[in-house]
C-alpha cells in the first residue's frame, strides 16, 4: 500500500477496473451471444485442437453413415434380385420334375424345355440387376452387364469386390459375385447354373431315354447343388445387410456421444454465463458509480 | 551592541519573499498535475544566517544570535530514481510481451479456427468428397467434387500462408520502421542528447532544471518500451543510456550512436519483433508448420495415386494438380473400383489433421500464455507507476493545503511587516516631540 494516494492514482486505478471489468462483460456477452466458450484457440488450446478433432470425426461418422445406408440399398437390390432367381430355380425345379414323369409325351417336353429356356433369359435378367445406374453383379466392371441375352453365358464381370467404408478403418464387401451362382455357361460345363440349365433343355429337347432318365437324376441333383450355392449367397448378403445395420447403429450411437463430447468442449454453459453475465453487468454498473462518485471528489470542494 | 533598526523589516521582508516561491511553485503543481511525466516541486526553504549580536545581556555580557529570516535555497522536484529503473525494466518486459501477444493474436486471427470456414474444415470436406468418390466412382459430379474441395482445400492453405507470410514481413517493416532513420529510437535518441546538453549547463550554474529532468526521465521510460534501458547519471548531470544489447551506449553526453545492431536479447518491443521472426521464433514456427501440414498432406494423398494429386509441397504452393477427369478412384480402369478413393477417405482424422490441430493447439497455448504474461506484467507496471505516482505525483488535496499554509504564511509575514511598519512610526513620528 502506497503512503501518499493522488487524484491521478485514483483515476487510473477506477479507469483499469472498469476497463477490466467491461472486458469480462464483453467476452461473457459473447460466449453469450455465439453459444461457444472457444472463440479463439487461445481461449482453451487443448479444447480447440480436441473440437477440430471431434468435428472431423463426426463428419466422418456422416460418412459413414452415408456409405451404410447406399450400402443397404444396394443390398436390398441384390437380395430381391437373388430372390427373384431363386424362385425361378424352384419352378425350373418342378419342371423338371414334371419332364422325367414317362407319362408325358415329347411334344409336352419340348413345351417345357422353352419355359426352361425362358426362365434361364429370366434369371439372366435378374442377374443383370441395376443400382444407381451400376450392374451390381460384375465386380467392378460396373458399366457391363454380367451376362448378355441370348445364346452367350458367358460371365462378362470380373472376380473384384467392392468395399463401402462403414467406421474408421473397417470396410465390409457389398458386392456379390453372382458368377459363383450362374458360371460360364454349357460352353464351360462347369455345373454351375446357367450350364446346368442349358444341360437340363437339351436333355428335355433330347428325349431319349437316357435323357429323361439324366433330368431325374444327375441334372437335379445338380439343380440341388446350385440352390443350395445360391441359398448360400444370399445367406452372405444378408448377414452383410446385418453388419450394415449394426454399423449404422453403432455409427448412431457414436455420433449422439461425439456431438455431446463436442458440446460440453465447446459449447456455452447458458445458465452459468447467463448468471455470470448479470453478476458482471452489476459489478460494473458499481464500478461506474464508485468511479463516478470518488473521482469527483477533492478538498476544493469543502473550501471558501 | 543592539539589533539593527530596520533588521525587522527585512526578515518579513524575506518571509513574503519565500512564501510567495512556495506559493507559486504549489501553483505550478496544481497546473500540471495532470501533466505526463510531472513531478511535483517543492521550495526548500533555509533559514538565513543569523545576525550575532555580541553582548546582548547587560547583566552577563553574553552574546546570541537572532534569526534573519528565510530565503528560497532551491526548487526541487520530488522523485525515486530507483522506482524509474524498476519502472523501465518492467516497461521493457511489457513492452515485448504486447507486441508478441498482438503479432500471435493475428495470427490467431488468421488461422480462424474452431469455425465452420478454417483450415480444418476444408480439409474435413476433402475427405467427405473423396469418400463419395469411392461411392460412386464413375460419377463425374463426384470427380468435380473431389477436384473442388482439393481447390479450396489448397486456397484455405495458399491463402493462410500468405497471411502469415504477410505478417512476418510487417513484423520486419515495424522493426526497421522503429529503428530506421527518422525512427523512434532516434528520435528519442535525439532528444535525450539534446536535454544532456541543456541540463548540464543548468546544473552547471547551479540551477534545478526541472522541466528538463522530468522529460529526459519521461522519455527514457518511452525508450524502456522498446528494449531493455540502462542509465549513469555521470557527474555532470548527463545520462549515458545503455540501450538492448547494442554495442555502445545509445546515448552518450549529447553523442548519438545510431544505427547499431540488436538481437533478440534486446528486450522489449524490437527485442520481440527480431524474436518473432527469428530462427526459433513463433511465427517461423508456425509457417514451418504450416508447410509441414500442407506437405504430409499432398504426400498422403500423392502416395496413393499414379498421378499426382497435389502439386506443391508447401503452404504457400500447394494447388490440385489434376482436372477432373484424370481424378482415380482406382488403380485399375474398372469403373466399379474404389480403393484408391477408399484409402483416401480413410486419411481422416491422419498424419495432416494432426498436426494441424497440434499446430492450432500450440499457437493457442503460445497466444494464451503471452497474454498472460502481458496481463501479469501490466499488473506489476501499473503497482511501481502507483508507487512513483505516490512520491512524485501531484495531489490536490495535499496542494490546497500547501495553499492554505504558505497563503496564511504569507498574511502573517505581511502583519509582521505591518507591526515592524507601526513600531518605526512610534519610533520615529511620535518619540521626541
Amino acid at each position: 500500500m502506497n503512503e501518499r494516494i493522488t487524484p491521478a492514482m485514483v483515476t487510473s486505478a477506477t479507469l483499469n477496473d472498469l476497463s477490466a471489468s467491461l472486458a469480462s462483460l464483453e467476452r461473457t456477452a459473447n460466449e453469450l451471444s455465439s453459444g461457444r466458450t472457444i472463440l479463439e484457440p487461445s481461449d482453451n488450446p487443448y479444447g480447440a485442437s480436441r473440437v477440430i478433432d471431434l468435428q472431423s470425426q463426426l463428419q466422418g461418422l456422416s460418412s459413414y453413415e452415408g456409405n451404410a445406408q447406399d450400402g443397404i440399398a444396394r443390398e436390398n437390390t441384390a437380395s430381391s434380385a437373388m430372390s427373384s432367381i431363386s424362385s425361378k430355380v424352384q419352378r425350373v425345379r418342378e419342371l423338371v420334375l414334371q419332364a422325367a414323369n414317362g407319362t408325358v409325351n415329347q411334344n409336352n417336353r419340348e413345351t417345357i424345355a422353352l419355359q426352361v429356356e425362358q426362365l434361364t433369359d429370366g434369371i439372366k435378367q435378374d442377374a443383370n440387376a441395376q443400382y444407381a445406374g451400376e450392374y451390381i453383379f460384375s465386380g467392378t466392371l460396373t458399366k457391363t452387364a454380367p451376362y448378355e441375352q441370348g445364346e452367350s453365358d458367358k460371365y462378362e464381370g470380373n472376380e473384384e469386390s467392392i468395399s463401402r467404408a462403414v467406421g474408421p478403418g473397417a470396410s465390409l464387401t457389398i458386392s456379390t459375385n453372382i458368377s459363383t451362382l450362374l458360371g460360364n455357361g454349357a460352353e464351360s460345363e462347369d455345373g454351375k447354373l446357367l450350364d446346368t440349365l442349358r444341360t437340363i433343355a437339351k436333355h428335355m429337347r433330347g428325349g431319349t431315354p437316357e435323357d429323361v432318365e439324366a433330368l431325374a437324376s444327375t441334372d437335379l441333383k445338380q439343380l440341388d447343388g446350385n440352390v443350395e450355392t445360391a441359398i448360400d449367397l444370399q445367406a452372405v448378403a444378408g448377414s452383410t445387410t446385418d453388419q450394415l445395420q449394426t454399423a449404422l447403429t453403432r455409427n448412431e450411437a457414436l455420433q449422439i456421444s461425439i456431438s455431446a463430447s463436442l458440446s460440453n468442449t465447446e459449447d456455452t454453459n447458458v445458465a452459468a454465463t447467463s448468471i455470470a453475465y448479470a453478476n458482471e453487468q452489476a459489478a460494473y454498473a458499481a464500478a461506474l458509480r464508485a468511479g463516478a462518485t470518488i473521482v469527483q471528489e477533492s478538498l476544493l470542494n469543502f473550501l471558501h | 551592541m543592539t539589533i539593527p533598526t530596520l533588521q525587522g523589516l527585512q526578515t518579513a521582508l524575506s518571509g513574503l519573499i519565500a512564501e510567495q516561491t512556495a506559493l507559486d511553485t504549489t501553483g505550478n503543481n496544481i497546473a500540471n498535475s495532470n501533466t505526463e511525466g510531472y513531478s511535483r516541486e517543492t521550495a526548500l526553504l533555509d533559514p538565513n544566517p543569523p545576525l550575532t549580536i555580541p553582548a546582548i545581556s547587560t547583566r552577563t555580557g553574553q552574546g546570541a544570535q537572532l534569526g534573519a529570516g528565510v530565503s528560497v535555497e532551491n526548487i526541487t522536484r520530488i522523485r525515486n530514481v530507483y522506482l524509474d529503473a524498476q519502472y523501465r525494466a518492467q516497461n521493457s518486459a511489457l513492452g515485448g510481451m504486447s507486441t508478441q501477444s498482438e503479432a500471435l493474436g493475428q495470427a490467431q486471427a488468421a488461422f480462424n479456427e474452431p469455425s465452420s470456414a478454417g483450415l480444418a474444415s476444408h480439409l474435413s470436406a476433402f475427405w467427405s468428397a473423396w469418400n463419395s468418390l469411392a461411392n460412386s466412382p464413375t460419377s463425374e459430379a463426384a470427380k468435380e467434387g473431389v477436384v473442388a474441395a482439393g481447390q479450396q482445400l489448397a486456397s484455405a492453405f495458399n491463402e493462410l500462408g500468405a497471411q502469415l507470410s504477410t505478417l512476418s514481413s510487417q513484423v520486419t517493416e515495424q522493426y526497421n520502421a522503429l529503428t530506421g532513420a527518422g525512427g523512434e529510437v532516434e528520435g528519442f535518441a535525439n532528444q535525450i542528447a539534446q536535454l544532456n546538453g541543456q541540463i548540464k549547463l543548468a546544473e552547471g550554474a547551479g540551477q534545478k532544471p526541472n522541466e528538463m529532468l522530468d522529460r529526459r526521465d519521461l522519455l527514457l521510460d518511452k525508450l524502456s518500451t522498446l528494449a531493455n534501458v540502462t542509465v549513469e547519471e555521470k557527474p555532470d548531470h548527463t545520462d549515458t543510456v545503455s540501450f538492448g544489447n547494442a554495442a555502445k551506449p545509445l546515448v552518450e553526453g549529447t553523442t548519438v550512436n545510431w544505427p547499431q545492431e540488436l538481437t533478440e536479447a534486446a528486450g522489449g518491443r524490437l527485442g520481440a519483433l527480431l524474436g518473432l521472426n527469428g530462427p526459433t521464433g513463433q511465427l517461423t514456427g508456425l509457417r514451418t508448420g504450416l508447410d509441414t501440414v500442407a506437405e504430409t498432406l499432398s504426400a498422403t494423398v500423392n502416395e496413393h495415386l499414379t498421378t499426382a494429386f497435389f502439386a506443391g509441397a508447401s503452404a504457400a504452393a500447394l494447388a490440385v494438380a489434376v482436372k477432373p477427369a484424370e481424378v482415380q478412384a482406382s488403380g485399375t480402369k474398372n469403373p466399379g473400383g474404389n480403393e484408391v478413393a477408399l484409402a483416401i477417405a480413410g486419411l481422416r482424422g491422419g498424419a495432416a489433421e494432426q498436426g494441424y490441430a497440434t499446430l492450432v493447439e500450440k499457437l493457442g497455448s503460445d497466444v494464451r500464455g503471452a497474454k498472460d504474461d502481458q496481463t501479469n506484467l501490466q499488473t506489476t507496471v501499473t503497482a511501481i507507476n502507483d508507487q512513483r505516482q505516490s512520491v512524485s505525483g501531484v495531489s490536490l488535496d495535499e496542494e490546497m493545503t500547501n495553499l492554505i499554509s504558505f497563503q496564511r504564511g504569507y498574511q502573517a509575514s505581511a502583519r509582521t511587516m505591518t507591526a515592524m511598519n507601526e513600531m518605526l512610526d512610534t519610533l520615529i513620528n511620535r518619540t521626541g516631540i
